[in-house]
């Protein structure tokens, strides 16, 4: 008894993969300090990856553990290894597209890599939290880093469009959220998940407090996931980012926040579910509509893939409604997936960004069947399993969900997953039919051809080709190796489910109150 | 190696042989491709020869073995395995398929030579046999569906192999719609005993059947005659038959292997596999006995006024499936099967005869035209000859034998069949006068101009090669006769494939010689000895010795009958048909089965098919399904699109509203 202030103890070794991600942001800031470009365009990025590879092996360690951290404010579970690998691919994978991508001249240097770490910090602790203060804290940290990274191309105007869009939307959806919380914790009398659930079985499940603050906070999530009706940022956000980050935003952003839903509604809200439930299918069934129809008739692939990402936002939330064990692990699942389906999709995206003049429309992937079949085939594969077509992981995962609904009293949600599927298709084969039965568009085929030599006998246009375009010419031998990996993957998972099954089946079991 | 491991040997050969001929197909040169399916097929049939010594090591009670190679769907109630079962009955069927096509292989090899299309040819050669032994493994229904589905879709192929004759591929369609109605038949049949049984493994459903169903149960005998719906259409019965006669537009090989000796023998096979559940329900058993002997019947006097060579030929195949489903369906299972044995042997040796004659005439295959080939095709008229009396039923060729068990069986099940054994006797009578009418008509008489130029050691090539059929010129890109044919006499593998044949079509009847052997009757004894009509029908001494010398009689009267119409009296035949009008009418015109079945079936359906497309198609979905719903998503997205202003006031407007909303939701349940 020597009266010194005794600190929570810590469980050091669970908390290690949140201490790495940290310890690695600030490391990428100062050695980004250093001169020279060797340090700016190698030695950084390759921290980054090995602080992302140390976090995956941390996490690997810690596979099986499930315990609560930091006197409750936190948890480390089946769903947080699971979601946090997840977030670990597609910042692995970010970096490399962001590698050689952006312009050198508005190369941001370690800045983009500590803030794409610290990104990752914040979604792992968002769906670790199971407290109030440290959930929003881990979306604020989550969030704000974005921000950034969505107009970190300076001199480009759609970039900075497209920061400030989602800065100002965003901030809409952080204060609904906060709004939420406060109300729940004015109902509740505290902001711990586990006495919120047992508030709510007490005598809470029609007070009027809790109930507008559950409205608000569920208003927050869904913004963050993109779900009808306040989705409208993702096209604009998407369109204008840079596609590394648009492809970070798509997968890992998506998988923090129907996370952080999957662990808010099936935890701390599960005996409320007989209010929120029906409500949030409706949601989904929304988004699914609204996601799907409003894919159509797009000419910018990343706009169509954010229009898509509304869509499968609505399919994924079918397996938070249903509340079961089953439906978690078909979310995770899903959001696996979805991983591998669109970052396929967005490396070849980047790739064409880099190779022609045309950018993410549709044309830049006119008659690459013939041209590259090493970025069709993958772009190929991840538009079939967008649309859940047997054969791609992405059958399985919508397979999983509809299973879910179905099991679960939600038929009818299920069906809403199948017209979507349906829906879906339309602009899913479009994009394929641009890369196998268009020709490629002359402007491509000059752009392709630049260089010492010139293109074509015309002379008159040779001037015009030969003068130094704005983008110089980069490689992106690391971006197909990307995409034939990702899209790979998506064929076996497709074939062979199991694995990634019991991965998400993890996840499932971090809930022992579902059943 | 054991039974099993050899019979999925038996199996995968030809499968491999099929991958590896189509992939090939660039480097193939010369007759490669042709080797290399004969050799898969020769493999298989080692293989079967090895299962069946497998599986004579066995004992007797332990020979019907089940190996499944892994679990396709096994949850709870159902139990889909790719399996294959073992026992006597697959592996005399396995050896039958395997070795007679492993000889039509070889007969192909030169016979198709000339052909453009050769790689492909035994390509899909292979397949078929592939799909023929997976259909008679398959250990439980679902692999037979698979296997006789298959067994369709090889069949439809090489029907219309040359595909750029009009007359094949509207034959290939023919035989593939009769099949799948079959295929229909089938399924709707597994199914109506799965939903009794719960179980698709065939030695199960066995197993079970009595204790679910009782005799003559209304299921069991609906679920027995789709069963037998499957079969008649795959082995041509009344009134699913009319395929088989213009299939005769495939090469002929194909007729040989598909159309005489495997897969239009697959209907009795099933009947025999499915005897627990025939004898269960005895009424499809009479069902089909008298569709068999109906069957034979027509085909036989269909046959008498055909004169296209490979069609009668297809008639007598008909005619003597009857036979087979006959005695099958009445319980004589060794006897069918007998006849199902030496059958495949000598058709396939009077196909392979007619396709040298046929080469010999440059394509044409109407008799009218032949005549007088004896001296120039020896070989082949020897080898047509030896077929011709084996099928006419002569002492002491096979054929005799075989017909001669399945008659004397069946008549003692007695009432009835004893009706159906007199039809039986009529029909073989006009077997032997078909069967020599042919012989008479093309070997015989005054040799045509191309036996001559045969004669001279020359084989007839017309200027412009034109279709039998229709007398349209031919294209000769993928079209027999191509710019090659071949005959037996100038090919040493052909004779080596069409001699083997005529020996076993000699020999072949002494496995079951009556009171002197009984080879097949221990070999199939395990299958059926469930079967209470195994021990119980057998004939006494004498009635099997009238019924020998009575058979023996029928044929020769039939064959100097032949010789008297034909050979003797030359301008016989006309005076019969001027004095039988109403007859010859009825058979030249093949009882108007193709005019019935266009008049009831085909002329309705295609007129509601027009209904359909005019009415129902244009208006109700084209209008309203299709346009209806792609106007909604249309406008969906438009109204989506122009919400998407760009404007953040609007987004955040959106949002607010959609708060709102939840919230009042919300508050709405408290």
């Amino acid at each position: 008894m020597n009266g010194a202030a005794q600190g929570a103890s810590v469980d050091w070794a669970a908390l290690s993969p949140l201490l790495a991600l940290a310890g690695g942001a600030l490391v990428v800031l100062m050695v980004g300090l250093f001169p020279g470009r060797g340090v700016r365009d190698r030695v950084v990025p390759g921290l980054a990856l090995l602080t992302l590879a140390v976090t995956a092996g941390l996490l690997v360690w810690q596979y099986d553990t499930s315990t609560d951290l930091l006197e409750g404010a936190l948890r480390v579970d089946g769903l947080t290894v699971t979601l946090s690998f997840v977030f670990v691919v597609a910042g692995m994978a970010t970096v490399v597209m962001t590698w050689r991508h952006l312009d050198p001249v508005e190369s941001p240097g370690p800045e983009l890599y500590t803030l794409l770490l610290s990104s990752i910090g914040g979604m792992v602790v968002l769906v670790a939290a199971q407290d109030l203060v440290t959930l929003f804290l881990g979306f604020e940290l989550l969030s704000i880093p974005l921000y950034v990274l969505c107009a970190i191309q300076l001199r480009r105007r759609g970039s900075l469009e497209s920061g400030l869009k989602y800065l100002v939307v965003g901030s809409v959806g952080s204060a609904t959220l906060v709004y939420g919380f406060a109300l729940i914790y004015g109902a509740a009398g505290t902001t711990g998940f586990a006495g919120i659930a047992e508030a709510i079985s007490g005598d809470l499940s029609s007070d009027v407090l809790l109930l507008a603050g559950l409205a608000l906070a569920i208003v927050g999530f869904a913004f963050k996931a993109s779900v009808a009706p306040f989705h409208q940022w993702t096209p604009d956000v998407y369109e204008g980012a840079p596609t590394p980050i648009t492809a970070f935003m798509a997968t890992a952003t998506k998988a923090a926040a129907l996370g952080v839903l999957l662990r808010f509604l099936d935890v701390a809200l599960l005996p409320a579910a007989e209010a929120w439930a029906p409500a949030v299918a409706v949601l989904a069934a929304v988004t699914i509509v609204v996601g799907n129809v409003g894919a159509l008739g797009q000419s910018s692939l990343k706009r169509l893939l954010a229009w898509s990402g509304v869509a499968q936002a609505g399919y994924l939330l079918a397996g938070v409604v249903v509340g079961t064990s089953l439906g978690v692990q078909a979310t995770v699942f899903y959001l696996a997936v979805y991983l591998l389906m669109n970052m396929a999709a967005f490396a070849v995206i980047a790739a064409r960004e880099r190779e022609t003049n045309l950018g993410d429309s549709v044309d830049a992937l006119a008659g690459l069947g013939t041209s590259r079949p090493w970025l069709a085939w993958p772009m190929t594969i991840a538009m079939l399993a967008l649309a859940g077509f047997p054969l791609t992981a992405g059958f399985i995962g919508k397979f999983k969900l509809i299973e879910a609904s179905v099991a679960s009293g939600y038929t009818w949600v299920g069906l809403m997953i199948v017209i979507g599927s349906m829906i879906s298709l339309a602009y899913y084969l479009k994009v394929i039919a641009a890369m196998w039965m268009r020709e490629a568009p002359a402007g491509a085929a000059a752009v392709a051809a630049t260089g010492p030599r010139p293109a074509l006998a015309g002379a008159s246009t040779e001037a015009q080709i030969t003068a130094p375009t704005r983008h110089t010419r980069r490689g992106t031998g690391e971006l197909t190796v990307m995409a034939v990996l990702f899209g790979a993957a998506t064929l076996v998972v497709g074939i062979v489910p199991q694995p990634l099954l019991d991965f998400a089946a993890k996840a499932g079991e971090a809930f022992p109150g579902l059943f | 190696m054991s039974a099993t491991t050899l019979a999925w040997l038996a199996l995968a050969l030809p499968l491999a042989g099929a991958i590896v001929t189509a992939l090939g197909f660039r480097f193939w040169r010369g007759r490669a491709a042709g080797y290399v399916g004969t050799a898969a097929l020769f493999g298989s049939f080692a293989c079967a020869i090895g299962a069946f010594f497998a599986l004579q090591g066995e004992p007797a009670e332990g020979r019907q073995l089940v190996s499944a190679l892994w679990d396709y769907a096994a949850t709870a109630g159902l139990d889909a395995q790719l399996s294959i079962l073992v026992d006597p009955l697959s592996i005399l069927m396995l050896l039958v398929v395997t070795g007679v096509s492993a000889l039509i292989h070889l007969y192909a090899v030169a016979y198709m030579g000339g052909d453009r299309g050769y790689t492909r040819f035994f390509s899909y050669l292979n397949f078929f046999v592939f799909s023929m032994v997976l259909l008679v493994l398959a250990g439980n229904f679902l692999v037979l569906i698979i296997g006789w589905a298959f067994v369709g879709a090889a069949s439809y192929l090489l029907i219309s192999f040359w595909y750029r004759r009009a007359t094949a591929t509207a034959a290939g369609i023919k035989a593939f719609v009769i099949n799948v109605l079959g295929d229909v038949g089938l399924v709707l049949g597994a199914y109506f005993l799965f939903r009794g049984t719960g179980t698709l493994d065939f030695l199960t459903t066995f197993e079970r059947a009595p204790e679910v169903f009782a005799e003559n149960d209304g299921e069991l005998v609906a679920g027995c005659i789709l069963l037998l719906v499957g079969a008649f259409a795959k082995s041509a019965q009344v009134p699913l038959h009319t395929w088989l006669p213009d299939a005769m537009e495939g090469p002929t090989p194909v007729s040989a292997l598909i159309h005489a000796a495997t897969m239009v023998t697959a209907g009795v096979y099933l009947i025999a596999r499915m005897h627990p559940l025939f004898e269960l329900a005895p009424t499809a058993g009479t069902v089909g006995a008298i569709i068999g002997c109906a069957t034979l019947l027509i085909a036989a006097t269909t046959a008498m006024a055909q004169t296209d060579l490979k069609r009668v030929i297809a008639y007598s195949t008909m005619s003597q499936i009857g036979y087979m489903v006959m005695a099958v369906s009445a319980g004589a299972y060794v006897a069918g099967l007998f006849h199902l044995v030496t059958h495949a042997f000598f058709k396939a040796l009077l196909f392979m005869a007619a396709g040298s004659v046929i080469a010999a005439m440059a394509g044409n295959q109407n008799m009218d035209r032949m005549g007088g080939f004896r001296r120039a095709m020896p070989f082949t008229f020897g080898c047509f000859v030896i077929g011709g009396l084996a099928l006419a039923g002569v002492p002491p060729f096979s054929g005799f034998f075989s017909k001669d068990e399945i008659l004397a069986y069946t008549a003692e099940r007695g009432g009835i069949f004893l009706v159906l054994v007199l039809v039986g006797y009529v029909a073989a009578f006009l077997t032997a006068v078909y069967t020599f009418r042919m012989i008479f008509r093309t070997f015989l008489g005054e040799p045509v101009p191309e036996a001559r130029e045969l004669e001279q050691g020359h084989l007839h090539h017309p200027e412009h090669p034109t279709n039998p059929a229709s007398g349209e010129i031919e294209d000769t890109e993928v079209g027999f006769p191509g710019p090659e044919h071949h005959v037996a006499e100038q090919s040493p593998t052909m004779k080596v494939a069409m001699g083997t044949l005529a020996l076993l079509a000699i020999v072949g009847g002494f496995l079951q010689i009556p009171k002197v052997t009984h080879l097949l009757d221990d070999f199939l004894e395990p299958t059926f000895a469930d079967s209470i009509y195994f021990e119980a029908l057998s004939p006494s001494d004498a009635a099997t010795f009238v019924g020998l010398g009575l058979g023996a009689l029928i044929a020769l009267a039939g064959i100097a009958t032949a010789w008297l119409v034909w050979v003797r009296e030359p301008g016989t035949p006309a005076k019969v048909r001027e004095r039988l009008r109403p007859a010859y009418a009825l058979f030249v015109n093949k009882w108007w089965f193709d005019e019935l079945i266009g008049t009831v079936i085909v002329r309705p359906a295609r007129w509601l098919g027009s209904f359909a497309l005019t009415a129902f198609e244009r208006l109700f979905v084209q209008g309203t399904l299709v346009g209806g719903t792609s106007g909604i998503v249309r406008a969906g997205s438009a109204a989506v699109r122009a919400a998407q202003s760009g404007f953040l006031r609007f987004y955040v407007a959106l949002f607010l509203g959609g708060m709102v909303a939840l919230t009042i939701w919300f508050l709405l349940q408290a």
